[in-house]
């Protein structure tokens, strides 16, 4: 039997898929006047991430308006602050662009492909996103970002989760937190049906409407407090085995 | 140093620093994906190097080493150089 609101949401995420596109062009775009009209590379920084966030409200916005997803927040407020080292879990292609709508500043480590993809290079370039392939400079970096003020989405999963498969987390999260002592401010991100999750082409929509849940927790005390302070490398294993069972067990609790 | 020295003190790094099961650091065990090495890992070995020898491995000299065996190799090499 033909599923009208299916169709529509085949429609709808291929509207928003151009609509995103057309927006990475038109930031790219925005690249030679910036250039020439904003001296200094952290102002420039600065309000590019300004300009990305709010592109992203709009864009999900727009998703929601169209009825290609449904979303739900829960404690946005803990997210009005800046300088926070956010980790979320990572289900599907556009946590990152829901986590930046709430966000103020954002900062991300990121695949280095995007900055190969026309759609993704303006974006990414010109806010100065950490790029995943930088290896060891990306805990400065990180680090270095979150104590300007920015704030820092990592997902320590390092790529999209497998879904109902239990994934180990990269290193690189928990060695900016323990090298700082940071809090970490956790998100647990939900959706009522595989939608844009690894290997799933945008096209193929579930039958009924995908609803996204997003918890933002209670931040966690400072590493120190949680594993102890040790040398970098052992602490840094510690939390990360901490993180994994931690979000694990939420995922769980929340899915 | 002799090359079982070398490999006597990476051994016991790897297991001091990285709690690595020392059953599990044999010649040919890859760093990557059998220790479970990352490059933050590796940068703090170097150091680790350095403090102990003396010698600077190259960072381009890192990134060919596979296995634990590479790595002795490669702080050999410094020492005949």
């Amino acid at each position: 039997m033909l599923n009208v609101g299916r169709l529509w949401r085949v429609m709808a995420t291929g509207f928003c898929f151009v609509m995103f596109g057309v927006g990475g062009l038109g930031i790219a775009g925005a690249a030679v006047p910036l250039l020439i009209l904003i001296p200094g590379r952290h102002r420039r920084q600065y309000l590019t991430r300004e300009l990305v966030h709010h592109s992203f409200r709009l864009h999900v916005a727009l998703m929601r308006l169209t009825g290609a997803i449904g979303c739900v927040i829960h404690g946005r407020e803990k997210l009005a602050r800046g300088g926070l080292l956010i980790l979320a879990n990572h289900p599907s292609l556009i946590d990152v662009v829901m986590l930046m709508s709430l966000v103020h500043r954002p900062d991300c480590i990121v695949k280095a492909a995007l900055w190969r993809n026309p759609f993704t290079w303006g974006p990414v370039s010109l806010t100065g996103f950490i790029s995943n392939a930088s290896g060891p400079e990306l805990v400065e970096a990180g680090l270095a970002s979150v104590r300007s003020g920015n704030n820092l989405i990592i997902f320590p999963e390092g790529t999209r989760t497998v879904p109902s498969h239990r994934s180990t987390f990269q290193r690189g999260a928990a060695n900016i937190a323990c090298r700082g002592d940071l809090a970490i401010t956790p998100v647990i991100i939900t959706c009522t049906e595989t939608f844009l999750t690894k290997g799933q082409p945008w096209y193929k929509v579930p039958p009924r409407k995908p609803i996204f849940e997003l918890t933002v927790l209670d931040d966690l005390p400072p590493s120190s407090q949680i594993t102890g302070s040790d040398e970098p490398a052992r602490h840094s294993r510690r939390l990360t085995e901490y993180l994994e069972n931690y979000f694990y067990g939420e995922v769980e609790q929340h899915g | 140093m002799e090359k079982q020295e070398i490999h006597d003190w990476i051994a016991k790094t790897l297991h001091e620093t990285f709690e690595i099961d020392p059953a599990r650091i044999t010649a040919q065990a890859r760093l990557y994906e059998d220790l479970d090495i990352d490059s933050i890992d590796a940068v703090d070995l170097m150091v680790q190097l350095k403090q102990h020898t003396g010698k600077r491995l190259q960072p381009e000299t890192f990134k060919t080493v596979r296995t634990v065996q590479d790595v002795v190799d490669a702080v050999y090499a410094l020492y005949q150089a």
